[in-house]
């Protein structure tokens, strides 16, 4: 080693001694201490006492001494007093030097860097691992939805299917003896509407129209157990010649608390051609229309009215009959309340004045008051469907 | 007095720290705060018959640039390796420090402590990962020196199995 120039040399070791505040131990082979010296109580190492076991006095010296080598350092160790000590060992023939030098500064500064540096390991570990969560959480997410659009699918299709069966069942339109036509558009798969006409005998030609509340499959089963029940002439003891009968009794079997809170109302009719007498009754349902006249002029309306609560509401309720001479040539109009109980873009509603308008106004040949009247609708709501069912039936008698 | 060298190793940010201040002070603090070098605590406990100086060493976590000084453990009488349950790589740690503590000081006594159990909803270390150490003879306490669970149980544990 190069000898230092005294001056060097004395300098150098006051800067250790008082700047890194050196202290000292000497601990012989018998692990006795045997000399102490510098700032040790700077280090908290007060009352050591020579000649007495050197590990009981200072706890840090707990199994590394003998040496295993020599020289030997630990680094940053914090000791009693707080300070933090570089803590040098060595052996000469008297035993182990144990050197004390203060780094309780560099200590605080190696700290605040590492401490930077592990938030912001530890920070983007924890990133990292709510990125992987979230990653899962919309994996699974996704499976959930492709499940939900499985089901959707899956429930779309049987929602056709029963719109195809609600259409299957609708009679077909006819022009002999009289005409027989209607148009039918539901607000959403399965509505709450449903009409029917049938031949009850050579001289009564039975239609109805009803409207069960709500929408979805709940009303349209109802409303297709009615119609089949009512085409079937499925009602014991009845007549179903006499509206008022009918009525009555679909009212007994049909009461809204055994069937899932749903009421619906109806307009039933009995047309004898022998004697153009029309005989109806209506539940909870505006009038029909008759419009008189040629269909190429303006015709004359005719309001059929009958009264009668809903069906379903009140069991005893009781329905009249109403009679009517139908004029020669006349169209009847039977209806649900979608068809002109429309929403304009503008909020208002459609008037009704309107719709009889549309209905009595003159038809050109080839065409059908039907279409016109559906365009009209269609008109006046504006884009985007129908909030209700739209069904309508003509008899051109 | 029988007095004995016990070493805290891990990763950093285990809760080392957090470990012996929960043992020897009974506190908790949230605020993370590194350790760098070695801090020394000392805690008595009796084992058995026997009163025991517990020296703990409480030596710097290791990062991907500095690997625990496996010449500190020199004269201890055993290790606890500490790794965070929320944390699955702190395990891996503490399995390489396990392998470079026994090559340098032989098999002495050792225990894993999976800290933040306060957590256990969050943990990420599979249990199957730990039942395989389990099967190779090491004793696995899981703890939280944030609610103290488990953590006095397991240094007498360990305290008992270092004096035996």
């Amino acid at each position: 080693m190069e000898v230092l120039p005294p001056t060097v040399a004395e300098s150098l070791r006051s800067l250790i001694y008082q700047q890194r505040a050196l202290a000292y131990v000497l601990v012989d082979h018998s692990l006795v201490l045997v000399r102490a010296g510098g700032y040790l109580e700077h280090y908290g190492l007060m009352k050591l006492e020579l000649f007495e076991p050197a590990c009981s006095q200072m706890d840090f010296l707990e199994g590394l001494l003998p040496l295993a080598e020599t020289p030997f350092l630990i680094r940053s160790m914090e000791m009693p007093s707080g300070r933090v000590a570089d803590v040098h060992f060595f052996a000469d023939c008297d035993g182990v030097w144990i050197l004390l030098l203060d780094v309780t500064t560099e200590h605080g500064e190696a700290r605040l860097v590492q401490q930077k540096a592990y938030d912001m390991t530890l920070l983007s570990e924890r990133e990292a691992r709510l990125i992987e969560q979230l990653e899962a959480a919309n994996r699974a997410l996704a499976e959930s939805r492709e499940d939900l659009l499985r089901t959707h699918r899956r429930l779309d299709r049987e929602l056709q299917d029963a719109a195809h069966y609600v259409q299957s069942i609708l009679p077909p339109p006819f022009s002999e003896p009289f005409v027989a036509d209607w148009r039918f558009v539901p607000s959403s798969e399965l509505g709450g509407d449903a009409f029917g006409y049938h031949w009850v005998d050579a001289d009564h030609f039975a239609l109805f129209l009803l409207d069960v509340c709500g929408h979805g499959v709940g009303a349209a089963m109802l409303s297709m157990v009615v119609a089949n029940m009512l085409r079937s002439k499925g009602l014991a003891n009845t007549n179903f010649r006499a509206p008022d009968e009918v009525l009555t009794a679909l009212n007994r079997v049909y009461q809204m608390e055994d069937h899932n809170d749903l009421y619906f109302s109806i307009w039933y009719g009995v047309y004898r051609p022998s004697e153009r007498r029309l005989k109806y009754a209506a539940a909870g349902h505006h009038p029909a229309i008759l419009v008189a006249g040629e269909p190429a002029d303006r015709g004359r309306i005719e309001t059929l009215h009958a009264r009668g609560p809903s069906l379903g509401i009140a069991p005893t309720a009781t329905y009249t009959c109403e009679e009517h001479l139908v004029p020669s040539p006349s169209r009847l109009f039977v209806f649900s309340d979608g068809t002109f109980e429309v929403g304009k873009p503008d909020g208002t509603m459609l008037d009704f004045a309107e719709f009889l308008d549309v209905l009595a106004a003159p038809v050109a040949a080839g065409t059908s008051e039907l279409d016109r009247l559906l365009d009209f609708v269609r008109g006046m709501h504006g884009p985007g469907s129908l909030e209700d069912d739209f069904s309508i039936v003509k008899l051109a008698l | 007095m029988l007095q004995k060298k016990i070493c805290m190793l891990g990763a950093f940010g285990v809760g080392k720290t957090s470990l012996v201040r929960r043992f020897v002070d009974t506190i908790f603090s949230d605020n993370y705060l590194t350790t760098v070098g070695v801090k020394l605590d000392k805690k008595t406990l009796a084992v058995g018959a026997e009163t025991v100086n517990l020296i703990l060493w409480d030596i710097a976590g290791e990062d991907d640039t500095s690997a625990v000084r496996t010449t500190y453990l020199r004269g201890s009488a055993g290790y606890l390796l500490v790794a965070d349950g929320t944390r699955a790589s702190t395990l891996d740690v503490a399995c390489s420090i396990h392998s470079r503590a026994e090559a340098e000081i032989g098999r002495v006594p050792f225990m894993l402590l999976v800290n933040k159990c306060d957590l256990r909803s969050e943990w990420a270390i599979p249990e199957s990962r730990l039942d395989e150490l389990a099967a190779l003879g090491w004793t696995i306490r899981p703890t939280s020196a944030k609610t103290g669970e488990s953590v006095e149980a397991a240094f007498q544990e360990f305290a008992e199995r270092a004096v035996r």
